[in-house]
Formats: C-alpha cells, sequence, structure tokens
C-alpha cells in the first residue's frame, strides 16, 4: 500500500523539474530571433493552443486592470496639466537661449509631445512597482508558453502535434548536445552551399561537354539527344535540386564520359585517398612533434635554427617537384623504392606518404615549437618548476598537453588542404585515387564527376572539422566553460 | 669585481654582436653549398669528375674556408675586447670577392663585417647593388648564345651605367655623415628614376632619401627608420627579399636583355642538349633553351604569386572588415557564406573553376584568388575586432566621426600588419599553387615558358634528362623560401609583442 501511495508522489516531484528545465530552455531559446522563428515554425500546433490560451488569460490580467485603474488616477489628479505647463516653460527658456525665435504653436505641439511621452512613462513604471509589489508578472505571450510548459498536462497533450518542437528545447537543454547540434546543423548548410556553389560555377560555364564528348562531327540531334539523357535540357533550379538530391541520397547518376556510375567510381577511389592522407599524417605527426619539442626546450641553438631552416624548406618544396626527385634518387639511381604506387605493396606507399605529408610536417614543427615556447614561459609552469618537479615531467605532465590544442588545430585545417594537394601528388605517383579522378574529368567538363567529387571530399573535411571541434569541447575546459553560458 | 663586470660584458657581447650570429649563419649555409657542389660534382657511376661543378665546388670550399677563419677571428675578438677588431674586418675585402661565384651569404656577411657602424641605408645600398651586379652577370651569360637579341647591347650598356651609378652612391652614403645634406635630394631622384629597372632597392633608397630632406616632421623620419633598420639587421630576412628582388630585376631586364625567341621558338637542331656555355641549362625536347625559359617564367610566377595574393588581400580584406566592424547577424551571414568557400580545398576549388572556363592565366588568377578570400577575411575580421574596441576607436566615436571614416581611418592602417605578413607568407604558396597546376596541364598554356610547364616536359625525361626537371624546381623551391624567409622577418619586425 506504501509503495502505491509513494509512486505517485516521487512521479509527480521529478515530472515539475523536467518541465521546469524545459521552460527555461525555452526561455533562453526565446533570445535568439532565429531560433524564435525556428521554433514558432516547428512547434505551431503548440503556439496556436498557447495562443488561445493567451487571448483567454488577458481579459483578466492584473497588468491591463492596474495600468487603468493608475492612468485614471493620475489623469484625475492633473498630471498631465502639470507636465504641459513644465515642458512649455522648458522650451521657452531653450529658444531664449539659444536666441531663437518663438513660435508659440510649434513650442506647445513639441511641449505636449513630451509630455505625453512623460505621462505615459510615469504610468508605466507605477504600474510596475505596483505589480513588484503584489509579486505578480505581466503576462505576456512568452510567459504565458513558459508557464503552460510547466504544466503536465499541457505538454502531454500537445506532445504529439507539438514533437519536433519538444525535440528542438530536449536538444538545447544539455549545452553539449546543444552544441553538437548546432555544429551539425552548420555542418549540413556548409555540404548544401558547396554543392550549391559548384553546381552553379560548372553550369554556367561556357563549355559543351556534349560537343566535347561527341565530337564536333556530332549533329545538333545527337546533342539533343545527349543533353536529355543526361538532364542538362533541363531548367537550372530542377539540374541544382536533382545535384543537391543526389548527393544525399548517393546517386549522382552516370558520368558523361565512359557512363560508368558516379559515385561507384568516387566509393572506390576515396578510401585510396584518404588511406593515403591518413599515413602521410601520422607520419607528419609521429616525426614533426618531437621535432617541435626537442627545438623549443633548446631554442636559439644551432640544432634548433636547422631544424627550423630545414622545415621552412619542407614548406617550400612542390610536391609535384619532391616526387620526381624522390623517383629519380630512390627509384631510379638508387632503386630501393617502386616508383610507381600499386595497392597492397607497402613499400610503394612510401614516397607518396612522404611527399604529401612534407609540408603538413613542416607547419606541425613550427607549431609545435612556437606553441611549446609559448607554453613554457607560462606562470603555471614557473610554479611547477618551483615546486620542484624536474624537467621532463614538467615537459610532458604539464606543457605538452597545452602544447598540443593549436596543434590539433592546425591538423585539422591542413587536412583539408592535404586531401587537395592528394590530386598532385597522386598524378605523380600514378594513384587513381579521388583527386587524380577529378583531374581526369575535368577537361570535358564532366559536371557530376567532378561535383560529386568535390562535395564528397568538401564533405569529409567538413566531418573531419566537426570531429575536432567536438573533441576540443570535451577537451578544453576554456571552451567547456564557454559553451555553459549562453 | 671590475674583471668580472668586464668579462660579463665580453659574454654579453658574443650573443649581442649581429656580426658572429651572422658569421655563424654563413658558414654553415657556405659549407652546405660547398657539400652539395661535390656531390654534383662527383659522378659515383662513372668514378670522374664532372668539372664546371667540381670548380664551383673548389671555389666554394676556398670561401668556405676564408668563412671559417673569419668566424673563428670574430669569435676571439669579442672574447677578448668584446668588439671586433679593425684587422678582422679587413677581411671582409677579401671575402667580398666571393660574390663572384654567386655566393650571396658570405658576400652578405662581408658587406656587414667591413662596415662597423651599420646604418638600414648602406645596407640598403649593398643589396642594390648585389642585385644590380647579379642582374649584369647574369644577362652577360647570353654572350655565349648564337646570337643575341637586338636591344641586348643598349641594354647591357645601360645595366652598367646604372650599375656605375650605384657604385658611386655607395661612396656617398659611406661617406655620409647623418646631416640630410642637398645632394641626397639629386641623388634620391636618380635612385627612383633607375628603379625601372625592377631594382626596389634602388627605390626604397631613393625614397627615404628624399623622406629624408624633403619632411618637415622627424617623427615619420623615425617612425620609417625603425622598420627599416628591424628589417635591414634580420639577415635571413634581407637575403629573401634580395633574392625575390633580384628575379623580380631579372624578369623586367629580361625585356631588353633576353630574346624571346630562345624560349619558344623550336630549334630541332638543339633538342635536349646537356648544358654548356650556349645553353647554361641545357634545352628541352623542341630545342629551346631552359634557362632562358627559366628567365622568362619568373615573370608569370610573380606576377600570378602576387596578383592571386592581391586580389585576396583586398576583397577578403574588406569583407572582413565589414564582417568584424559591424558584428551580429552581417558577421554572422558573411562568415557562413565564406565557410562554404573555406570548406573546398584551394586547389580542388581552382580545378573546378578552371574545368568550368578553360585554363588561361586570367582563369588561373581568378581560380587561385577565390580559395583564399575566407583566410584573409578570417585574419583582417579577428584583427578588426582586437582594434574596434580600442579606446582610440572609441574616442573617434566619441568625436562623432562616421562609421566610414573610422573604418579606414582608425581600423584598418592599424589591422594592415598582420594581414601583410600574411600575404608575404601565401605569395609563396600562390607560386607553388600556379607551378602545380601547370603540372597538371591545368594552368597557363604549355608553350609558354612557366616553371611548372618545364618541369612538366622534364617529368617525361626524368632519367635520360633529369637536369630538365631538377633546375626549374630549384627556381620554385628558392623563391617560394625567399618569399617565407622575408614574412617571417616581417613578422618579427611588425610584431608590436617582440618589442
Amino acid at each position: 500500500m506504501n509503495t502505491v501511495k509513494n509512486a505517485p508522489q516521487r512521479h509527480s516531484s521529478s515530472v515539475p523539474n523536467v518541465l521546469s528545465t524545459l521552460s527555461q530552455t525555452f526561455g533562453k531559446m526565446n533570445q535568439y530571433p532565429f531560433l524564435k522563428w525556428g521554433m514558432l515554425i516547428i512547434g505551431l500546433p503548440v503556439y496556436v493552443i498557447s495562443f488561445i490560451i493567451y487571448l483567454m488569460k488577458r481579459k483578466d490580467d492584473a497588468y491591463q486592470r492596474l495600468w487603468h485603474e493608475l492612468h485614471q488616477a493620475c489623469t484625475d489628479a492633473g498630471l498631465k496639466e502639470k507636465l504641459i505647463t513644465k515642458h512649455l516653460e522648458q522650451q521657452r527658456r531653450k529658444q531664449t537661449f539659444f536666441q531663437q525665435k518663438i513660435d508659440e504653436l510649434k513650442i506647445k505641439q513639441v511641449a505636449e509631445k513630451r509630455a505625453e511621452d512623460e505621462f505615459l512613462q510615469i504610468v508605466e513604471d507605477k504600474v510596475q512597482e505596483e505589480l513588484a509589489q503584489r509579486g505578480e508578472n505581466q503576462l505576456t505571450f512568452s510567459g504565458i508558453m513558459r508557464t503552460l510548459l510547466k504544466h503536465p498536462v499541457f505538454v502531454v497533450l500537445t506532445f504529439i502535434p507539438g514533437l519536433l518542437f519538444y525535440i528542438l528545447i530536449f536538444l538545447y537543454m544539455n549545452p553539449y548536445i546543444k552544441y553538437i547540434f548546432e555544429r551539425l546543423v552548420s555542418t549540413l548548410f556548409v555540404i548544401i552551399g558547396v554543392a550549391f556553389f559548384v553546381f552553379t560555377i560548372l553550369y554556367i560555364s561556357p563549355f559543351d561537354p556534349a560537343a566535347n564528348i561527341l565530337g564536333v562531327t556530332a549533329t545538333k540531334e545527337q546533342i539533343a539527344t545527349f543533353n536529355q539523357i543526361y538532364g542538362l535540357d533541363q531548367p537550372y533550379w530542377v539540374q541544382l535540386w536533382q545535384a543537391i538530391q543526389g548527393i544525399f541520397t548517393f546517386d549522382l547518376g552516370a558520368s558523361f564520359a565512359g557512363n560508368e556510375n558516379v559515385v561507384d567510381a568516387i566509393a572506390r577511389k576515396i578510401p585510396i585517398t584518404l588511406f593515403l592522407t591518413f599515413i602521410a599524417l601520422i607520419l607528419a605527426v609521429v616525426i614533426a612533434i618531437p621535432i617541435g619539442i626537442i627545438s623549443a626546450t633548446r631554442s636559439n641553438t644551432f640544432l634548433d635554427y636547422t631544424l627550423m631552416f630545414v622545415a621552412l624548406i619542407g614548406l617550400s618544396i612542390p610536391n609535384f617537384w619532391q616526387g620526381l626527385i624522390f623517383i629519380l634518387t630512390f627509384s631510379i639511381e638508387l632503386q630501393w623504392l617502386p616508383a610507381t604506387f600499386t595497392p597492397g605493396n607497402l613499400l610503394s606507399i612510401i614516397m607518396p606518404a612522404v611527399v604529401l605529408g612534407t609540408g603538413l610536417m613542416a607547419s606541425i614543427a613550427r607549431m609545435t615549437r612556437s606553441s611549446t615556447l609559448e607554453v613554457i614561459h607560462e606562470d603555471y609552469i614557473i610554479t611547477a618548476r618551483a615546486k620542484g618537479l624536474n624537467e621532463r615531467r614538467i615537459l610532458w605532465r604539464h606543457a605538452f598537453g597545452n602544447a598540443l590544442i593549436p596543434i590539433i588545430t592546425v591538423i585539422g585545417l591542413m587536412f583539408g588542404g592535404m586531401l587537395g594537394g592528394a590530386a598532385v601528388t597522386e598524378k605523380v605517383f600514378n594513384i587513381s585515387g579521388i583527386g587524380s579522378y577529378i583531374v581526369d574529368k575535368q577537361f570535358i567538363p564532366d559536371i557530376p564527376a567532378i561535383m560529386g567529387g568535390v562535395v564528397y571530399i568538401a564533405i569529409t573535411i567538413s566531418l573531419v572539422n566537426l570531429f575536432i571541434d567536438i573533441l576540443y569541447a570535451f577537451i578544453d575546459p576554456r571552451i567547456r566553460s564557454k559553451m555553459k553560458q549562453y | 669585481m671590475s674583471t668580472h663586470k668586464d668579462s660579463l660584458l665580453k659574454k654579453f657581447a658574443l650573443k649581442a654582436t649581429s656580426e658572429y650570429t651572422q658569421a655563424n649563419f654563413a658558414l654553415v649555409v657556405s659549407i652546405a653549398l660547398t657539400l652539395i657542389f661535390l656531390l654534383a660534382g662527383i659522378d659515383f657511376s662513372a668514378g670522374a669528375i664532372k668539372p664546371f661543378f667540381f670548380t664551383l665546388f673548389i671555389a666554394y670550399a676556398v670561401f668556405s674556408i676564408i668563412q671559417a677563419f673569419i668566424a673563428y677571428q670574430v669569435k676571439r675578438d669579442l672574447k677578448r675586447d668584446g668588439v671586433i677588431r679593425a684587422s678582422t674586418r679587413i677581411w671582409g675585402y677579401i671575402q667580398l670577392l666571393s660574390v663572384l661565384v654567386g655566393n650571396i651569404f658570405t658576400t652578405a656577411f662581408a658587406f656587414g663585417l667591413i662596415k662597423k657602424k651599420k646604418n638600414p641605408q648602406y645596407l640598403f645600398t649593398m643589396f642594390m647593388l648585389m642585385t644590380q651586379f647579379y642582374c649584369l652577370a647574369v644577362s652577360a651569360l647570353n654572350l655565349f648564345k648564337p646570337y643575341v637579341a637586338n636591344t641586348f647591347l643598349m641594354g647591357m650598356f645601360l645595366l652598367l651605367v646604372i650599375f656605375v651609378f650605384q657604385l658611386v652612391v655607395l661612396f656617398l652614403v659611406i661617406k655620409d655623415k647623418g646631416q640630410s645634406p642637398k645632394w641626397k635630394l639629386y641623388v634620391g631622384i636618380l635612385l627612383i628614376i633607375t628603379s625601372f629597372t625592377g631594382n626596389l632597392f634602388a627605390l626604397a633608397l631613393g625614397l627615404f632619401m628624399l623622406l629624408e630632406v624633403l619632411s618637415k616632421t622627424p617623427s615619420t623620419v623615425a617612425k620609417w627608420y625603425t622598420i627599416w633598420e628591424k628589417i635591414a639587421s634580420n639577415m635571413t630576412a634581407m637575403l629573401g627579399l634580395f633574392f625575390i628582388l633580384f628575379i623580380f630585376t631579372l624578369s623586367i631586364c629580361s625585356y631588353w636583355t633576353f630574346d624571346y625567341d630562345m624560349a619558344i621558338e623550336n630549334n630541332y637542331g638543339a633538342t635536349l642538349q646537356m648544358p654548356s656555355l650556349a645553353y647554361p641549362l641545357g634545352t628541352d625536347n623542341f630545342g629551346r633553351d631552359v634557362f632562358s625559359r627559366i628567365v622568362f617564367g619568373a615573370r608569370i610566377s610573380l606576377i600570378v604569386g602576387v596578383l592571386s595574393t592581391l586580389i585576396p588581400f583586398v576583397v577578403g580584406g574588406i569583407l572582413g572588415a565589414i564582417s568584424g566592424y559591424y558584428g551580429k547577424r552581417t558577421d554572422n551571414i558573411l562568415m557562413r557564406l565564406l565557410d562554404v568557400l573555406y570548406a573546398i580545398p584551394g586547389i580542388l576549388l581552382a580545378i573546378v573553376i578552371i574545368a568550368a572556363f578553360g585554363a588561361s592565366t586570367t582563369t588561373l588568377v581568378i581560380a587561385l584568388s577565390v580559395g583564399s578570400i575566407p583566410t584573409y577575411a578570417r585574419t583582417m575580421r579577428a584583427n578588426v575586432l582586437m582594434i574596434s574596441n580600442m579606446e582610440y576607436v572609441m574616442s573617434a566615436r566619441a568625436l562623432g566621426a562616421s562609421n566610414l571614416s573610422i573604418i579606414f581611418k582608425q581600423i584598418v592602417p592599424n589591422s594592415l600588419a598582420p594581414m601583410i605578413v600574411k600575404a608575404t607568407l601565401t605569395i609563396g604558396g600562390a607560386v607553388i599553387a600556379t607551378s602545380s597546376l601547370s603540372y597538371l596541364g591545368l594552368g597557363i598554356e604549355p608553350h609558354i615558358p612557366e616553371w611548372g610547364n618545364i618541369l612538366k616536359v622534364g617529368s617525361a625525361y626524368l632519367e635520360s634528362h633529369s637536369y630538365l626537371a631538377i633546375y626549374p624546381g630549384i627556381a620554385i623551391i628558392a623563391l617560394v623560401l625567399s618569399f617565407n624567409f622575408l614574412g617571417d622577418g616581417l613578422r618579427d619586425a611588425l610584431d608590436p609583442k617582440l618589442d
């Protein structure tokens, strides 16, 4: 018997807790115009119901009643007349002071306008004061919604029609989920933007793929058939919509030349490029971070200068030249490594990975040096030293972790450049990755193939950056605290 | 006690004297070059020596030994007396001879060693002379060709006259006691006129002389002077600047002293020649002189590099300034739009634009520019956000200045420094991107001499004629490295944190 009695009690005490957070989050979200309109669109049924309740409640609103009462009282007390005289006097004095001509009619108009404004302000102030004394709030629509959202009955009744609305508020209840959700939305926006941009550029191109593929001898009918098959005769917006739809449904149709499925081809080639990039990334991180730390701990020595000089050369070498020199030295003269890449042969991935990773290696080494140098001059490192910790412990336990944050940013930023730069490296080493696929297709121009390649690379980059951002949110306490206060 | 203080001074002298670090830097680079020439001078498979590179190796080795000796002397002097002795400085004159073998590192050091009190004017004069000298020397190589351009003699004569004039300027600058006499006005004007050859050191020097004579306010002179001094004291930055301006001068002078036909006309009588005096870097598969092609290629690399940095600098700068100054919704919308551009890697974006509008120099410049707008906009926005909260901006606002005047008079001038540094550092990237795209067949038309195009030809003859691929690559690296050195130097000079 007891347990049965207790159960609903516990239930009722926990529900308002969730609901009060719900109502609070709603209040916070309502401050941002973008979110406000978004919620209105998503949760229209909820808003309609609340609006009806609002209209009903407004009739016996304390604020309205008070306002009328106090307005009447003030008018009766002759406050308005007093104000008019005061403003008339003020205007006259002002005009005399500036030695302007006194225009009675104008002065009267201005004075009446100002007196009216001040009168309303005084009434408003008094109403607010009175309300505050009585402990009541002014009835506003958002206020009504907030109180309604605290009512379990209201929430349960509107839960089904306003499901999306409640899900949105729920996402915003937890700062982490809110952050991830917002980043996801902006990533989605970026992806659509990229697709729109790339498609539009290729659409306004003066080249005619049909003429390029069918040759100069093609008749008008042949070209028209070609355009019809690939949907090139349709208006811009239809083509754009199909392209964006195709990107999300992984169906971009067939490429103009060769008539192969674009998404299949891309799916075959992207793993090779990603694998190459990944190996290059690992190589760069493993080599560059120790170099940067050595440079920072022995700053301004001969070793430091040499390492940084080499890093600067690494930044200045064009990928394709480095690739050619590597082939010349290691494949042709020394015959240590194969000159072209063959899948499955791990030896053949070494040269492309080193070439692709050189720029990143140099950037990471320079960044590691400067960020470590910055960190080891911070006060907390001095504190750690004063505590008597040995240098090694200071470096690895206290300095390294904090120096790593900007390095990860650099890696994230450079990752995109690497995927793009892979096109050149792939051409040099004859790797059939996504980069060389795009380069091969651009001469036609094969619109679906180029767009698919570029957009899927952009998606990969966006997702990697999204991942790094989210990683930050959990690692960096500064971002964490910033996230919670919005 | 006094000895202790003395030794402290000497210890300090070793670190504070710029000559000491510069001596070591020049020594190390010189030794490295010597070793590279040694490796290039020996044909390991045949067990023979290549005469040209081996001679170079010997010459560099001699100057490296002299440099090592000077470095030792400098160190000893500083340890013993705390100053460099006059007898050590004399050695600078001998080391100056290394200008003849093209060792700019030891030459630049020697110039610095000779004069005890170096002002930026002196250093700029030195680099101006070096630029002119090497430009003359490289142009003179054309004398070994079967024929030269019609304007060759006139051009060479003009360059020689300018060189002699600049030598005179050098003596005037050395004798200058720091007043601003009247001759500076005329010499300054003449120097500015001679800078039409592309020798911007002369332009800078001339402008500074005019500024010194004409300026009524000493503070402007002093302001420029400090920036100059900082850049001039940074040897690597100056060497970077030197190489860039050398290439620039050469690409302008090549209008008179080089024959364009050599670089583009096919000559089937002389295909794939090995390097010789007539063809210093050999010829390619169409018999075109690779040396001339590289010289003419510099023009395109510089133009494309500079333009595709300037356009995003201006466009991105304006967008960033608007975004940072107006904030809120404007900022949000602009930055989200730029995020779209930012998500596409630069090279891929360039490929897309070139695919749509065809491969040409104009498309290339636009393609490279569009991709780097977001980074400039972000840099500018961050600067503007920081500066618009400064007190002087608030005071301008309180004085009733309009938004436009605040942006252009207060915010933009004060946020330019990081942008300039960024631009210098990204010109190198643009040069690499240009040649990469040409290498892929997407950049400049293949017959036009451009470094990427030369390399593309070279890559086909990697096994038999590897020099075709090596030399243009070295030219690219040297130019990009110079921009990077200059950018690093500018950052150090303009960064107020390091003051």
